[in-house]
């Protein structure tokens, strides 16, 4: 019993009870929360699957040549096209008549902005391809410029704060609701601090014929500033807050959401990034960016209805409660 | 788990040949610490070891988890003050768990199935040691010797083992059948040789014991009442606090029945014994004290030394508690008392630092009582012990326990100037155990100390859900007359719910997180449990030591180090 069993990790490693889609020895920085999406993704998606994915943070720590850190087959598109590519995957795979399911990476910057008209092509047409956007709301590969996803007042180097300027003028983009005027079966927004809802939704989406898609809330520690050790605190925090809702829809329909048990002041998690800390200066501008924010996220809570508590404790204090023996529901 | 191998994926030219270790500046290590539980316990059990194991449904496992540290869990689950719920984690959290209670309900359950207590007999050629006095403290030094593979001799000057558990605690708090049940089964141990009626010092000698035994444990407790050294004439036909309760634990009655009495004292004996007053019908019982009643915010030394819950109780039995007074003068009418006067009293630090009572003058106030009843405290009878006790009490090393220039010779309990309840005795004993096992294998005694608990802050609640704590039934004041036991305890529901709102502190629940939230596939799941009791390894070649893992542990369990 206290004996040290006699194992080498390279055993151990082969016997994991999971499916490693996305093996150790990548490149990603020290508590990327995209690296542990992507993990938590392909874990719950394989091992039956083919990738295409989008140049990207992902693309680029994950294959530094000659090496690869994927365990199934996985082809690396350009930047914009990501869906173009996995929708001509599914067609071939269902010309030869397997069944293997195909899924796209890409980045915030690869679904919100540059590839955003072959997503929207996919699914128009109607591919039975999950599209996964691992939004970390930057163009973080490229040394962190503004996206469409970058919320509204962050820092980045295309948006600096200053005299004209509170960082990012522009409201983050919408994506879900362009997604569900798309009309596909399945769409969800979901987070890396809540893990089983996570892999439970990949699941769902797999199995749906048709496209479906996931937008996978995934911090930065480096283009947000803080701590790689903080990184489910701040994803935490981002749903908690109510600034990133975690709702599901079917064909364009409100099915699901996980409430919020009591929801905390924004300022809880913009305090913990670099990229929000302007909004903490003692000026006038500086709290009413801090009110903005806070207005966007009680119009996110009122207009998806994020207060409550759900009787099967599926709610933000109960989703990832942890039990002796790891337990979890998904 | 079905791997399906795949052309596109080798050992070689895969990104395990690249060992993102060397980026590390911090490392995780697993890192069991004391739950503050354990840290808080006179007695020295481990609450949250045995919580984890109720939790999971063994319950034989947690009862032998706890009795590795108490063999008396049926008593103290019930006599105890608990102050391990005191320090208890999860009391910023919601409620601290009712950890007496699962004890009580381990103890009682071992009582009627039966378990045997996982002790050995020791063999012939085995140390022999004396332990004078089966008190909590003479029996936990007895048990724990023999699990160190002693053999015992055990004298108690009474008929039956117990000390003050069965002479002056009120059967309403300690029933005698589970007393004698938990008490029968240790003195039955094989390798116990127990010699009740063998009195110190009349029937054997403190000698004869050195000569036939390699080392002594002294528990003798306190049966000596103290002289009421107060300026002014005392009545002839005083009781002290302790007779009186002793007499009515063994008889259930008192020698008369007077209308009003006051109580000179703030221990347990003092609350005790007007407790019991209160049940046999006197309608006036006060109690004088120097302190306060203990209450969260009264700093420890000027609380009463009795248990908080016992002087709650007493006020809703009626007992009326003057606090900060001392008595300056009885009142007699002759040979007979009528009233006493007391003065606001108050403990200040003096110019030599040292804390003396101070009376205020012009606050003397007149009570009327037909009798007046010292329980100031008891001292260490002398006789046997060859001039081993000094000024009343044993002067020991604190934490072994130690006779100060007698090696070989240890004491604990009431017989120690700074103990005074079962807990603490039943910790002294098992202390002094451990001493006397390193002074037989010739180690030195070094200074020993509680383990440093793990603080709340160093957990993530997060991942718990409130959940509100199982109460006991508790006689409301009304029915509390006869004997009938005052809180009824746990039963199999609220022990589960118990267990299940432990917080681990400081130790691996399996949850599985760390395993899930590593981005780098760097912890990795064991089928066995790995060497530091966990059920994960790190893999260090690959761990960048982004301390997502410590972050997010539950427990505290997982810490980050510098390289």
């Amino acid at each position: 019993m206290n004996e040290q069993p006699v194992y080498s990790l390279d055993t151990l490693r082969s016997r994991q009870p999971r499916f490693r889609g996305l093996e150790s020895g990548h490149r990603a920085c020290q508590g990327c929360g995209e690296a542990l999406a992507a993990r938590l993704t392909t874990e719950a998606a394989g091992p039956d699957v083919v990738v295409a994915n989008a140049t990207g943070c992902l693309e680029v720590f994950s294959t530094p040549w000659p090496q690869s850190a994927w365990r199934l087959p996985w082809v690396h598109s350009v930047f914009g096209n990501v869906a173009a590519v996995a929708a001509g995957m599914e067609a071939a795979l269902k010309q030869q008549g397997r069944a293997t399911q195909v899924v796209a990476f890409a980045g915030d910057g690869g679904t919100f902005d540059i590839g955003f008209q072959a997503l929207s092509g996919m699914m128009e047409r109607g591919h039975n391809v999950l599209f996964v956007c691992f939004d970390n709301e930057a163009y973080m590969n490229t040394g962190v410029q503004r996206s469409g996803s970058t919320p509204h007042a962050a820092m980045t180097t295309t948006s600096p704060p200053g005299k004209v300027r509170m960082g990012k003028r522009h409201m983050k983009k919408d994506i879900l609701s362009i997604i569900a005027a798309h009309h596909i079966p399945y769409a969800a927004t979901a987070s890396v601090a809540y893990t089983s809802d996570l892999r439970k939704k990949v699941r769902r989406a797999m199995d749906t014929e048709g496209a479906s898609f996931l937008q996978i809330h995934s911090p930065c520690p480096l283009g947000w500033g803080h701590d790689g050790a903080a990184t489910i605190e701040v994803a935490r925090l981002a749903v908690q807050t109510g600034l990133f809702p975690i709702i599901e829809m079917e064909r364009g329909e409100l099915i699901g959401t996980l409430p919020i048990r009591e929801p905390r002041p924004v300022s809880d998690y913009l305090r913990l990034q670099n990229r929000f800390r302007h909004l903490f200066a003692d000026d006038y501008r500086a709290r009413k960016e801090l009110e903005h924010l806070q207005a966007i996220a009680d119009r996110n809570i009122e207009r998806f209805e994020l207060r409550g508590i759900r009787p099967e404790s599926y709610d933000t204090e109960g989703a990832d409660t942890v039990h002796r023996g790891g337990d979890r529901w998904a | 788990m079905i791997e399906i191998p795949r052309g596109a994926f080798a050992r070689p030219g895969t990104s395990l040949d690249f060992k993102t270790g060397t980026w590390r500046v911090e490392r995780p290590v697993h890192q069991r610490r004391a739950a503050p539980c354990h840290s808080a316990c006179p007695a020295g059990e481990d609450a949250q070891a045995y919580l984890a194991k109720a939790e999971v449904g063994d319950l034989r496992g947690a009862w032998e988890t706890l009795v590795a540290a108490n063999p008396l869990p049926a008593i103290t689950g019930r006599v105890c003050h608990h102050p391990c719920e005191s320090a208890c984690n999860r009391r910023h959290y919601d409620d601290a768990i009712t950890i007496h209670g699962v004890e009580r309900f381990l103890g009682d359950r071992a009582l009627h199935e039966g378990w045997a207590y996982p002790v050995a007999a020791p063999g012939s050629e085995a140390p022999r040691v004396a332990v004078v006095g089966a008190g909590p403290a003479g029996l936990s030094a007895a048990y724990h010797l023999l699990r160190n593979g002693c053999r015992i001799t055990l004298i108690d000057a009474m008929p039956a083992a117990g000390g003050t558990m069965r002479t002056a605690i009120p059967r309403y708090r300690l029933p005698t059948e589970i007393l004698d049940q938990e008490l029968d089964r240790i003195v039955a141990l094989p390798g116990i040789d127990f010699r009740p009626q063998t009195r110190l010092g009349r029937d054997i000698s403190l000698q004869e014991l050195q000569a036939e035994h390699q080392a002594l444990f002294l528990g003798p407790g306190r049966r000596k009442g103290r002289e009421w050294s107060a300026d002014f004439a005392v009545p002839g036909d005083l009781h002290t606090g302790l007779q009186l309760l002793e007499a009515w634990v063994a008889e259930g009655t008192l020698p008369d029945q007077p209308r009003s009495v006051a109580i000179v004292g703030g221990g347990n004996t003092a609350v005790d014994l007007a407790r019991v007053l209160r049940r046999q019908g006197v309608e006036q019982v006060h109690l004088i004290s120097h302190q306060r009643v203990p209450a969260p915010d009264v700093p420890a030394d000027d609380a009463m030394r009795a248990t908080s819950r016992e002087v709650s109780q007493a006020i809703e039995e009626g007992v009326t508690i003057h606090e900060h007074r001392g008595v300056r003068r009885l009142i007699l009418r002759g040979e007979r008392v009528v009233g006493m006067e007391l003065v606001h009293m108050k403990k200040l630090v003096g110019q030599d630092g040292r804390l003396r009572r101070v009376a205020f003058e012009g606050t003397e106030t007149v009570l009327h009582v037909d009798h007046v009843i010292p329980a100031i405290g008891q001292d260490v009878d002398p006789e046997g012990f060859n001039g081993l006790v000094e000024r009343g009490q044993m002067n020991v090393e604190p934490w072994w326990g130690e006779l100060r220039g007698h090696p070989n010779i240890f004491s604990g309990g009431d017989a120690r100037s700074d103990h005074g309840t079962v807990s603490e005795a039943v910790g002294d004993g098992r202390r002094a155990a451990l001493g006397i096992m390193r002074r037989l294998s010739a180690q030195p005694l070094d200074p020993g100390a509680p383990p440093e608990p793990i603080p709340f802050d160093d957990l993530n609640v997060h991942y718990f859900e409130p959940l509100p704590a199982a109460r006991e039934p508790v006689l409301p004041p009304e029915h509390r007359k006869g004997l009938e036991e005052i809180e009824g305890g746990l039963d199999g529901s609220g022990v589960r719910n118990e267990a299940h709102r432990c917080l681990s502190c400081g130790d691996c629940l399996a949850c599985d997180n760390c395993w899930t939230l590593c981005p780098d596939q760097s912890v990795l799941k064991t089928r066995e449990i790995a060497a530091d009791g966990s059920h994960y390894v790190f893999d260090y070649d690959y761990c960048k030591g982004c301390g997502i893992c410590a972050h997010e542990c539950p427990t505290g369990y997982i810490r980050m180090i510098p390289e």
